[in-house]
């Protein structure tokens, strides 16, 4: 019954007819969530009272790494959903998502670099917060390059699958281990439950950018989506009719 | 179960280049690592432990390349399954030897460097088990990235494996902390042992699924 | 008796179909030759039928319990770092070990035990990899190709234990693009048209 259901609404040639419509939407919101939140942030916001404008950086940096993990974690889910539904648009999802996971992950690993010469004095730190992301970047070439090398492409869905739950189950430990072992990083400044250490002026374009980055990220995630699924199920009657 | 074992052992004690290579690694990079540094200057004993431990990861991971690759590329993997009908006593018997056969001479050896050079963290004995519990550990965890890449090479082995030996070697980092403060060395020892055998049962499971796939 | 039913099978590799639902049974004592041009998907559909490949429809099912399979694909499953007496001491039990040995001597391999086999002729791997169907005894026989590289003795000697064997009820699923001389039931699964 379940899988039933499943299969019924995660097919690949619903989520084409579903996403036609959908993602301009998010690219429009998402890039103009973007420029609103850039210029507030990085010519109308305050200076930082101690970093001076150095902190500016924040708004590439926080929006990066936060969806660094959060890629990571949507691949896993779709990981599962492969393995025990047999869901062939979940392994099209997660090879879609990986190079933009891995992307915006050295993203986030550059822009916090270059934060880190004015503020720590290196670009690099063997840090706990800055490796695990490290790890996290090695992780989505591993995924990438192991769905890469094999000609049979439903064995390496599955393969690349294993994987990437593995690495999910391994994220905490790797933090938890890491963090153990040293850190140097500020303690996260905003938290949902509590109040947040940052001035409102630079929370909301703060905010804005990370909403902004995560629906272009959306739209990008479902246009490669889409041509990925394109070339793997071009035989298919459906896709004939589409095109 | 015993009848693999035996066979596994068999085949590794016959493939010399297999089990003494990892071996023959493990005892060149101790040695060479003095002799390109000026020991007069550094204090050899205090960080002579890390080389052990990077030497650690690296023959753990040689010595498990091509551990079912063999049996992959000539077939005998398919007999397996119509025998067995999925391959978990067979990594549990390829793990259990290989540890046995490699993984313990390598912790040995390391113990023995780690005496020899005055490395002030305990007992012999107390050094042996920590390695020979790590080599369990990363021997688990280089099997995994093994079984995907089958045939693909060591690029895609370290790629896939090696974010997930970090927490190990972090592991094993704090253990020779703990002994050198002469503490809690009991206590991250029984985490180990219980971790060992957590990823024990638990790693052929998945490496079965992984290989059942690759034939599939 | 009915040993093994195959059910609409139906199997495609990248979205590709190899071939389409195919439905035949085996019964004890019967052989069946499958035939096809080049890539049309022999080994895989033998490798569907024991199981080890998953057909993207339909099933195989067996109607036997414990049915017990002696298979050899194209892949000899034997080590070249070891002798052919330690690898036939790997596969059998010591009564099994009999009928091998008898076997090696037929194929003219007996003064060869000790020498590696990795020195050994490929047509004296692929007997020895032959011994592990030929000493076992089991309800079904498969082979892909089992004709290829061999001299014309040992194709014979093969082609008559298998007759025996089927006379015996032992059932018998072979791949061969020539014609082997067994009283075989044909399925011809065509050229790849994909």
């Amino acid at each position: 019954m379940i899988t039933a259901f499943i299969h019924q609404f995660s097919s690949a040639k619903s989520f084409v007819n579903i996403t036609e419509k959908l993602y301009p939407f998010f690219l429009i919101v998402g890039v103009s969530m973007l420029i609103l939140g850039w210029t507030w942030g990085l010519l109308f916001a305050p200076q930082d009272a101690v970093q001076g404008n150095s902190y500016r950086i924040i708004f590439l940096h926080v929006p990066s790494v936060i969806f660094a993990e959060l890629i990571y974690f949507f691949m896993a889910v779709c990981a599962l959903m492969h393995l025990v539904w047999r869901v062939k648009l979940a392994a099209y999802l997660i090879k879609s998502a990986a190079p933009i996971g891995a992307m915006i992950t050295f993203m986030g690993l550059l822009s916090g670099s270059i934060w880190g010469i004015p503020t720590w004095g290196t670009w690099w730190q063997w840090d706990a917060r800055i490796t695990s992301t490290l790890i996290l970047f090695i992780m989505y070439l591993g995924i990438l390059t192991l769905h890469g090398s094999f000609s049979n492409l439903e064995k390496a869905d599955r393969l690349m699958s294993i994987l990437v739950v593995i690495g999910v189950v391994n994220i905490p430990i790797i933090k938890k281990s890491v963090d153990w072992w040293s850190t140097l990083h500020q303690p996260a400044s905003i938290s949902v439950s509590g109040g947040s250490s940052i001035d409102p002026s630079m929370l909301y374009p703060l905010l804005i950018s990370v909403i902004g980055l995560g629906f272009t990220l959306i739209a990008l995630g479902i246009l490669s989506s889409r041509s990925y699924i394109f070339t793997r199920e071009k035989n298919k009657k459906w896709i004939l009719e589409h095109v | 179960m015993l009848r693999l074992v035996k066979a596994e052992s068999f085949k590794l004690s016959k493939k010399l280049k297999s089990w003494l290579g990892p071996l023959l690694i493990m005892v060149l990079v101790l040695i060479a690592f003095p002799l390109s540094i000026d020991i007069s200057q550094f204090d050899l004993a205090k960080f002579y432990f890390s080389i052990i431990v990077v030497s650690l990861l690296m023959t753990s991971f040689v010595a498990t390349e091509g551990m079912f690759e063999e049996d992959f590329e000539d077939g005998s993997l398919e007999q397996e399954f119509l025998i067995e009908k999925d391959f978990y006593k067979l990594v549990l018997s390829k793990i259990f030897v290989y540890v046995c056969l490699i993984g313990i001479p390598i912790a040995f050896i390391g113990a023995l460097f780690s005496f020899a050079n005055g490395v002030a963290i305990g007992s012999f004995a107390s050094v042996f088990l920590l390695l020979s519990l790590s080599n369990l550990l990363l021997f688990n965890l280089f099997a995994f990235g093994n079984a995907l890449s089958i045939n693909k090479g060591a690029m895609l082995g370290v790629l896939s494996s090696l974010p997930l030996a970090l927490p190990i070697i972090i592991l094993l980092g704090t253990a020779v902390r703990s002994i050198q403060f002469g503490d809690g060395f009991v206590a991250i020892i029984t985490l180990m042992t219980g971790i060992g055998l957590l990823m024990s049962a638990i790693m052929p499971l998945i490496i079965s699924a992984a290989l059942k796939t690759h034939i599939d | 008796m009915k040993l093994l039913s195959a059910q609409n099978i139906t199997y495609s590799i990248n979205e590709n179909k190899l071939f389409h639902n195919l439905s035949f049974n085996i019964n004890s004592g019967e052989g069946l030759h499958i035939k096809g041009g080049n890539g049309s998907g022999k080994s895989t559909l033998l490798r569907i039928i024991l199981g080890i490949t998953s057909p993207s429809k339909g099933f195989v099912e067996t109607h036997a319990q414990d049915l017990n399979i002696s298979y050899l694909g194209h892949k000899n499953a034997i080590k070249n770092y070891l002798t052919p007496l330690e690898n036939l001491e790997l596969l059998f039990n010591d009564a099994e070990l009999k009928i091998a040995f008898e076997w090696l001597r037929k194929f003219g391999l007996f003064d060869l035990q000790d020498e590696l086999t990795a020195s050994l002729s490929y047509g004296q791997q692929k007997k020895l990899a032959l011994i592990r169907v030929l000493a076992r005894s089991s309800d079904l026989i498969i082979l892909d190709e089992p004709l290829v590289g061999l001299d014309q003795a040992t194709a014979d000697q093969l082609t008559s234990f298998l007759i025996e064997k089927l006379s015996e009820g032992v059932s018998l699923i072979l791949t061969s693009h020539i014609n082997p001389m067994i009283d075989c039931r044909v399925l011809d699964i065509g050229a790849n048209d994909a």
